[in-house]
């Protein structure tokens, strides 16, 4: 039996649960929110004194999950699964930040747990619920690219994520740098839009610590648009594009960081180049609203969570696979100098 | 021991120079390396590397002592704000004379003469007066706490470079969005002295610093040893661009003339003015708004009535702050205070006291050194 309103706690309350879950549980009128949870109790009294919200405050989980139907489970990468593991097997469903987990197996172990306890978990990739997501699924799915050739993926900009732990520059913490945090998101798209990945080349630039700042992926998918190549590139340095480009033999799709809730499609028409910008007709809401209605809708039986453990698994699979067989960036500039060679250039001083 | 065999203490490590010198210990081989990290999300570069990231501040002398643990050198390239430069200086020598540190490598500058040096600052031995700019000032000021810190013990070696370029170089990059934006002009000609010194060298010089005894108590000027002026900077990064328009050319009288009836200093009262206004976007913004606008001219006004001793006391506290700029009427672009003062230097610093004392040599040369910073632009997607 579903009660009325889903009874659901916070746990971690850091700087996503901040700016994104704790504005969209406050605004969801099927959601009454029981608990904020984190090991800095002060932090989560500040959180609610700074929304005016009345619930519990605790510095853990456990002694509150009889009164929980559901978890948000917002903590550091490293905890992701163990916790969500744990809530699990109390019997509560949970909404999983990305990463479900730092390993693919541990992720998968989380999706059979929900499986056999018959509880939803939900991954917390909030890219799927931007219309353009959705927009290149349909597009792709009518054909209106023509056949698929290629696609460019650049995803980059100065890290500027005030992380309350700090915990995103320990390997053992995180599990890795910029593919880990941010390029799974688009790994997950990617997947979901052209199909398991059949072959890939990896490089980026860690130097030891295993937090790659910078990421360069080739990919090969082999899924229902049969082969499609492609370049993905992550920066935590440097502003990049900021743009997925997919090209097709007859017309390309553009998703631009600038505006995700949108998808421009340009061709030719009668030999003149052509640009539509498209849309969903539905409200703009925020993605992490959306992804909180589709876990409630998940628990009431009436929808299925987006992103489920084994779909999770996947990305975070190439992942590891990625973090295994990575080459290094190469960086001329970054030679000791006297390794440094001459080279070309158009510089004259 | 070898020093790279102890713990070597880095702070402004999320700083260009800071960052570039972490890279370095570990290519040396530097056992232990612990970087001083006030912001945790400025950590993106020296996060990819084996090294100890320590939480701290160097306005709070606690977090130094736990951070700098058992370090033996200290690399000090951390800046802080305007308070900070000095304040912030006196916290870590304190703290390092408390602990187990050895050698301190000061990070200062060639501004502590004034971003137009005066003739006769070429070398070490000129003596420091006060410029009227809080940065330069407070520069100079850190400067005396690290000599004193020398004369009860610690070993202390000064740098002072000059603008330092490099991957990573603000310099560079600002340079390459102001040129897209046709927001530079070649002042005087493009003949002021640049006294560029690629990160590279300046970590040379640093290494040095450490292993050379001889270097302590002591402080060098840190060049490429080129003279290289702000028009070879400047074209250097138009080469990149491949930028064909010839540059506006702008006569240093003919900025000061257009500067003259412009207000844009604010003084003393407002303690965040300086660093406000040290923003350049934020400076725009604010002479965006009518009041601002006006109350910069109050201030300005007020400013200029007080005699030259008293404005020159009041901007060294809270840093000359420049003044607006934009197209004049004829619609030619006109560089800000601080573009012109640092363009139309004349002061080449000499490096001899380095090369003889430190056997400093400075290894890159500026082509190599742009081509350098050209690749690196490139692959940071900025070219």
């Amino acid at each position: 039996m579903t009660p009325n309103k889903i009874r659901l706690g916070i746990l971690g309350c850091g700087a996503i649960t901040r700016l994104e879950h704790l504005p969209a549980v406050l605004a969801h009128p099927e959601v009454e929110l029981i608990a904020l949870v984190d090991s800095d109790t002060d932090r989560a009294h500040a959180l609610a004194q700074s929304r005016s919200v009345q619930c519990q405050v605790s510095a853990d989980y456990r002694p509150l999950i009889s009164q929980l139907d559901a978890l948000i489970n917002a903590l550091p990468n490293s905890l992701h699964a163990p916790v969500t593991l744990d809530v699990l097997r109390a019997g509560v469903h949970v909404l999983c930040e990305k990463p479900l987990a730092i390993k693919a197996s541990d992720a998968l172990a989380c999706g059979a747990m929900a499986e056999q306890q018959g509880l939803v978990l939900a991954v917390g990739m909030n890219r799927r619920f931007f219309a353009s997501h959705k927009l290149m699924r349909l597009v792709l799915d009518e054909g209106a690219l023509g056949p698929l050739k290629s696609y460019n993926c650049d995803w980059g900009g100065a890290f500027d994520w005030k992380s309350a732990s700090g915990f995103y520059f320990s390997k053992a913490l995180a599990g890795g740098g910029a593919m880990i945090d941010f390029g799974v998101h688009l790994l997950d798209s990617l997947i979901d839009w052209f199909g398991p990945v059949s072959a890939f080349s990896y490089q980026d630039d860690d130097w030891g610590s295993g937090i790659e700042a910078n990421a360069i992926m080739e990919l090969q998918h082999s899924g229902r648009y049969g082969l499609v190549e492609g370049r993905l590139q992550v920066s935590r340095t440097f502003p990049l594009k900021n743009r997925l480009l997919v090209r097709g033999g007859q017309a390309e799709a553009e998703v631009n960081i600038a505006d995700l809730d949108s998808l421009i499609v340009r061709r030719t028409i009668g030999g003149e180049p052509v640009c539509q910008t498209l849309r969903l007709s539905d409200a703009k809401t925020s993605s992490f609203y959306k992804q909180l209605d589709n876990f409630v809708q998940s628990i009431r039986g009436t929808q299925k969570p987006e992103v489920n453990g084994a779909q999770a698994a996947a990305a975070l699979q190439l992942i590891e696979d990625c973090y295994a067989n990575a080459r290094r960036i190469p960086e001329p500039w970054s030679e000791v100098p006297s390794e440094i060679r001459t080279l070309p250039t158009k510089v004259r001083a | 021991m070898n020093w790279l065999d102890g713990t070597v203490f880095v702070t402004g490590a999320t700083g260009f120079i800071g960052g570039r010198v972490c890279e370095r210990l570990v290519q040396a081989g530097a056992r232990r390396v612990r970087a001083l990290v006030h912001s945790t999300h400025r950590a993106a570069r020296i996060g990819r590397l084996p090294i100890e990231l320590c939480p701290g501040d160097l306005l709070e002398i606690d977090s130094l002592r736990q951070a700098l643990a058992d370090s033996t050198v200290v690399i000090h390239c951390g800046v802080g704000n305007a308070r900070g430069i000095v304040r912030g200086t006196e916290n870590l020598l304190s703290a390092c004379r408390e602990g187990t540190v050895k050698r301190f490598v000061h990070m200062s500058t060639a501004a502590v003469y004034g971003l137009t040096p005066p003739p006769g600052s070429e070398t070490e031995d000129a003596p420091l007066r006060l410029t009227g700019d809080g940065y330069c000032d407070n520069k100079g000021r850190a400067e005396g706490a690290v000599l004193r810190a020398g004369q009860q013990g610690l070993q202390v070696v000064i740098l002072r470079p000059s603008i330092v370029y490099g991957p990573y170089s603000s310099w560079s990059t600002r340079l390459i969005k102001d040129l897209r934006e046709h927001r530079v002009a070649l002042i005087d000609e493009g003949k002021g002295a640049c006294n560029t010194v690629y990160v590279d060298n300046l970590v040379d010089a640093i290494f040095a610093s450490i292993e050379n005894d001889r270097a302590v108590g002591n402080i060098f000027f840190i060049t490429d040893g080129e003279a290289i002026t702000w028009g070879d900077f400047i074209r250097a990064h138009m080469a990149m661009l491949e930028y064909k328009e010839e540059l506006p050319e702008v006569s240093k009288q003919e900025a000061l003339a257009y500067y003259k009836d412009r207000p844009g200093v604010v003084a003393g009262s407002v303690k965040a003015a300086g660093r406000i206004l040290r923003s350049r976007e934020l400076r725009q913004l604010l002479l965006q708004i009518p009041v601002a606008e006006r109350t910069l001219t109050a201030v300005w006004g007020r400013m200029q009535s007080l005699p030259e001793t008293r404005q020159q006391k009041i901007r060294s506290r809270v840093g000359v702050l420049p003044k607006s700029f934009g197209p004049s009427k004829n619609g030619r672009f006109i560089p800000d205070e601080i573009a012109l003062a640092t363009q139309t230097a004349s002061v080449f610093f000499s490096i001899e006291k380095a090369k003889r004392i430190l056997d400093y040599r400075p290894r890159i040369p500026f082509t190599q050194g742009a081509a350098l910073v050209e690749q690196w632009l490139r692959f940071a997607n900025y070219l």
